[in-house]
């Protein structure tokens, strides 16, 4: 039977995802959106027994507060924002039964920064171009297009759920408080644009992660890149800075050198532009940028495409029952 | 015409990018285009997304289902069976979309910017002046002088990346520096070799010199014409401008808003690219409307 939740304060910005997000519609300007960190939403899903596809909340850097008006059964995983339900401590990474009328409240994330709700039955929202999941830049999918607000009401699928379900430590993303992250990439497309000192400085260097990042994209400050000779003896049709290209498809998590600023393009990213790509974040590290915040270091780690690969077979090898107790 | 072999770039752990060549030239995108519906057809497992551009297509996959070295191999086999540029044909629909040039609401943006970033004249002044031509109007003349090519449709939902069919109406300028902050729904901007619409209302870098009443996508899907795609156009899709006046772009939002509007797009052609490379060969390169 189908349940509601009421949203008392809807948290900094937190939105419906599904997984793995929207696909099938990246030619014609369509990101994939879905959760930032797929490692921590699938975990919460499972838990609580539902299919790890289905439509929850993502939550960044202060959670909502919401009122359940149904019995369900909901799972917290990912940041710690502190939650509580009715005011006792609500643990994180375990499936929790939930009565009608109780509150959940989440404050300021203190280790991490993205938490992922899962209410058994999932979120019932309108399926826009195959996805739940919110592309709020351009107002598609969750609820109404956006972010959730105060006020709102959602519906959830309902269904038994199973609660007192925890995800075994070894199997969760080793979420700790430090401020420094190795971030593994593939070198590519467009590393034949920076000259081989500049990929040697990409890859020693620490880069510090801006505040004016987002779902589009991370900014981050660091060295000054070093342009091989194609940069700048390239045709007038690519633009006049040695960051230019002609307009061209950028696969999400590519290392967008827009001038001497890279910006990791990410779930919400534009689908193409003119600026080059000498490196992209494996899809793996996707949870670690998720749970890192502004001012946190990050440093990269060159992997090859077979490595990157094997790391994100790892991962989903994890999002599953057997990692469940 | 021959080119040099393709070449397969990784993206991360799930994407590929093959680039046909390194310049502008149409052919690539032609072939970039080409691959991509022989893709389609081929439904290859693994193949999840495709993402074509100028001279470019980034293939999305998934490597449970095919290899980073399969992939390749299945894209060179479809390449190679492509045969030369002249050979291909490439589903185009034909779109007719009203176009206000050198209307009020793009000049306010352009006035704002102004005001705000930093100063600079009409933009339509502009681009006429790096073309040669002789006033904004004769940029109008030249702009809704040809059919142009949809060479993809990407950065935010239903933008159309085109280029001008007819070599007469080519224009080229440089892009805003700073780019401007916001710009207005439907705003018709030309910056590098491309002509663009807006269909967000966010930041951009193109010269703006009029302005469309026509949707170019609908997310709540309302119009009968978004019922089953949410955007108009697709790569390979031609657009005509035809100029308007204030007064029709009052009548056609009208109408647009009431859902009463009739789009005007054909779909009984085929793009031959042999055709089309004869016509040109066959124009005076140098004439202008």
């Amino acid at each position: 039977m189908a349940g509601k939740f009421e949203v008392i304060k809807a948290g900094l910005e937190t939105s419906v995802q599904d997984f793995p997000g929207r696909y099938g519609f990246w030619e014609q300007g369509f990101p994939p959106s879905g959760p930032f960190d797929m490692w921590s939403f699938r975990l919460a899903n499972i838990l609580v027994g539902n299919w790890p596809e289905m439509a929850g909340l993502e939550c960044q850097f202060m959670g909502p507060t919401l009122r359940f008006s149904d019995d369900c059964v909901i799972a917290l995983t990912g940041a710690e924002m502190n939650a509580t339900l009715d005011g006792e401590a609500l643990p994180l990474w375990e499936s929790v039964a939930v009565a009608a009328g109780q509150t959940l409240a989440c404050g300021f994330a203190s280790v991490g920064a993205r938490a992922y709700l899962a209410v058994s039955g999932g979120i019932d929202v309108p399926t826009v171009l195959g996805a739940r999941a919110t592309f709020h830049m351009a107002g598609v999918g969750g609820v109404e297009g956006h972010a959730l607000k105060d006020g709102q009401s959602l519906t959830v699928g309902g269904g038994e759920g199973v609660h007192g379900r925890q995800v075994k430590a070894d199997c969760r993303p080793p979420i700790g408080g430090g401020k420094e992250w190795q971030i593994e990439v593939v070198q590519g497309p467009n590393d034949d644009w920076i000259a081989e000192e500049g990929i040697e400085r990409f890859l020693e260097a620490e880069w510090k992660l801006q505040a004016r990042s987002n779902r589009t994209g991370y900014r981050l400050e660091g060295p000054e890149w070093i342009f091989a000779d194609k940069a700048s003896a390239k045709g007038p049709e690519h633009g006049e800075h040695p960051s230019n290209i002609l307009d061209h498809g950028y696969p999400v998590g590519s290392i967008n050198l827009c001038g001497q600023t890279p910006i990791i393009l990410v779930n919400d990213a534009p689908s193409a532009g003119g600026f080059i790509n000498p490196f992209t974040v494996a899809s793996a590290a996707f949870w670690k940028l998720a749970q890192s915040k502004p001012n946190d270091i990050y440093r990269f780690h060159r992997v090859s495409v077979e490595e990157a690969q094997d790391m994100r077979r790892a991962i989903d090898r994890l999002c599953a029952e057997e990692s469940i107790r | 015409m021959k080119f040099e072999p393709a070449k397969f770039l990784p993206g991360g752990d799930h994407f590929m990018l093959v680039q046909f060549g390194d310049d502008a030239s149409i052919d690539l995108n032609f072939m970039a285009l080409g691959l991509t519906a022989a893709l389609k057809a081929a439904a290859l497992p693994g193949v999840v997304d495709t993402n074509p551009s100028y001279n470019s297509l980034v293939v999305e996959y998934e490597s449970d289902d095919i290899s980073y070295a399969d992939l390749q191999t299945q894209l060179e086999r479809l390449i190679g069976g492509l045969g030369s540029v002249e050979e291909l044909e490439l589903d185009s629909r034909l779109a007719y979309l009203p176009v206000m040039y050198l209307d009020p609401w793009t000049r306010e943006c352009v006035a704002d910017y102004s005001e705000k970033i930093t100063r600079r004249g009409d933009d339509p002044d502009f681009v006429a002046r790096e073309n040669g031509l002789e006033d904004a109007k004769q940029l109008a003349r030249v702009h809704s002088g040809t059919e142009h090519w949809v060479v993809a449709v990407c950065s935010t939902p239903g933008l159309p990346l085109m280029r001008a069919l007819d070599p007469r109406c080519a224009l080229t300028s440089p892009k805003y520096n700073p780019p401007r902050t916001w710009t207005t729904l439907g705003a018709i901007g030309v910056g590098g070799l491309s002509t663009s619409i807006y269909t967000t209302p966010g930041p951009g870098g193109y010269n703006l010199i009029g302005r469309t009443p026509v949707p170019l996508w609908d997310p709540r899907q309302r119009h009968p014409i978004f019922k089953h795609r949410v955007v108009l156009l697709d790569a390979a899709d031609r657009v005509k401008f035809v100029p308007i006046g204030e007064e029709e772009f009052g009548y056609i939002e009208a109408r647009v808003a009431d859902g009463s509007y009739e789009f005007n797009i054909t779909a009984y052609q085929r793009f031959s690219v042999g055709a089309y490379k004869k016509w040109v060969a066959s124009l005076n390169a140098d004439g202008r409307f």
